[in-house]
């Protein structure tokens, strides 16, 4: 027998929406430290490292993330017997896997996109690669990264909807077992809905809010790349 | 100072320095003049391994260029570069532009950077622009604090990629004027450069180079007023 959709409800969906905030915080900033090693890896001199990076990210950009997901629940477990992995890590794990893939093809084209020349003067002044990278080109990067890289964020929070296959309650899990009591899918994804909204919406201001404090100065210098010989 | 010899240097099949062969004296200032696509430019960048080299050697202060057992940043700091397009580094203040070698590469205290890099922005005229960003300042004060930057590590020897063909004509003569300063107080420099003015005025030796060839050089006086090779009197009648 149903009941109507009440105030009650909210609280479970409350309790999904900051499963869901705790899932991608953790895998977006896991996915954002191994994509960064990823992206430099790709951008590196080493061709043994591009050449490894390079076909971790082709592959895993081949594979939609709902096959990533299944292969991570299902078969850790067979892979590693006697392992015991929670829903939660299995799916911190399986958006982390996808999301180093995509962030490290954001850290890959914001350095190419710094110009040449800013390497040429570190390396003229006798900075060796690491200082390079840490002092001239990452700064620069960085601020190149944020548009997309926030954009990445915002579709991982709605891709992290996909783990409720795993039967893992996040906020759309949450969704469907409230639907389930009390019949109304309307009001209660309507909630739901907006609940992801003001996630993603708040994910998009506090990126604006870094771009607005570090990126005044970045545009100012534009100059044509040096004609070569 | 800076021997080369017999440097050859391709880009795939593009073979653009064909057996260079030069002897760069301490003190010495020497401009590099030429039409464009002659090698002058990649025979600069070689100088301090920002190309490599295809064949041959270049050897500056005993350390030789092209041997795996050289620290290529070591020679670097040595060797101060001036770029056509200043490259300073756009997220940093002017002065954290000019301090931040000697800070992050030799490892001076930040007092003592601060001050050196103050005293080389004042050198070049530009102390009250310390705190400005690069993307504030005209072309010419922007080469300037490149100039202050690169001579920050106290280089021994100063090259120049053509420093003032991306500025308009009439802020030229500040950072030429710079340049001069450099010179008469005994800086080595390798200057490629269009301005015919400053080779003549300020040059020990100029070199003519065309299709990746040293086709000639002489004292200014010899170069501009009587070039011995066609090809020198083919382009010096064209850009004079």
């Amino acid at each position: 027998m149903f009941r109507a959709f009440g105030w009650q409800d909210l609280i479970p969906l409350a309790k999904g929406a900051w499963l869901t905030i705790q899932l991608c915080a953790v895998s977006g900033i896991l996915g954002i430290f191994f994509g960064l090693i990823l992206g430099l890896a790709r951008t590196s001199p080493s061709r043994i490292a591009r050449w490894i990076s390079t076909i971790y990210i082709f592959c895993i950009r081949g594979i939609p993330i709902l096959v990533i997901i299944f292969f991570i629940f299902f078969g850790i477990p067979l892979l590693f017997p006697g392992m015991e992995l929670d829903k939660f890590a299995a799916a911190v794990i399986a958006l982390t896997v996808f999301a180093a893939a995509y962030v490290a093809e954001i850290v890959r084209g914001s350095i190419e996109a710094i110009p040449k020349g800013q390497s040429e003067a570190a390396e003229a002044l006798g900075l060796d690669y690491w200082r390079k990278l840490r002092y001239v080109v990452l700064p620069q990067a960085m601020k190149i990264m944020v548009p997309p890289g926030v954009g990445f964020l915002i579709g991982l929070v709605k891709d992290s909807s996909l783990v409720t296959v795993t039967g893992f309650i996040e906020l759309t899990q949450a969704g469907n077992i409230v639907t389930n009591l009390t019949g109304d899918p309307i009001k209660t994804f309507l909630v739901v809905a907006a609940m992801y909204f003001i996630i993603c919406y708040g994910i998009s201001r506090l990126g604006r809010l870094y771009e607005r404090r570090t990126g005044i100065h970045i545009n100012a210098l534009k100059l044509p790349e040096p004609a070569g010989l | 100072m800076i021997f080369v010899n017999d440097l050859h240097k391709k880009f795939g099949p593009n073979h653009v320095l064909k057996g260079v062969n030069c002897h760069i004296r301490e003190q010495e200032v020497v401009c590099v003049i030429g039409p464009s696509g002659s090698g002058k430019s990649t025979f600069l960048r070689c100088m301090n391994g920002l190309e490599s080299i295809t064949s041959g050697s270049i050897v500056i202060n005993k350390h030789t260029l092209n041997d795996s057992k050289t620290n290529i940043n070591l020679v670097r700091q040595e060797v101060g570069m001036v770029f056509q397009h200043f490259n300073l580094f756009p997220h940093l203040r002017v002065i954290d532009n000019v301090m931040l070698a000697p800070l992050r590469v030799s490892r001076i205290s930040k007092e003592e950077a601060h001050a050196k890099a103050e005293t080389l922005l004042a050198k070049v005229g530009l102390a009250q622009k310390m705190d400005a960003y690069p993307g504030n300042l005209s072309g010419g004060q922007m080469q300037r604090v490149a100039i202050a930057r690169a001579l920050a590590m106290d280089p021994k020897i100063m090259l120049f990629d053509e420093p003032t063909s991306a500025l308009d004509p009439e802020i030229v003569g500040e950072v030429l004027t710079v340049m001069k300063d450099l010179a008469s107080e005994g800086m080595t420099m390798v200057v490629v450069t269009h301005e015919m003015g400053f080779a003549r005025e300020v040059a020990d030796r100029v070199i003519f180079m065309d299709q990746g060839l040293i086709v000639e050089e002489g004292s200014p006086e010899q170069i501009f007023a009587s070039p011995q090779h066609e090809r020198t009197q083919g382009f010096l009648s064209k850009v004079l």
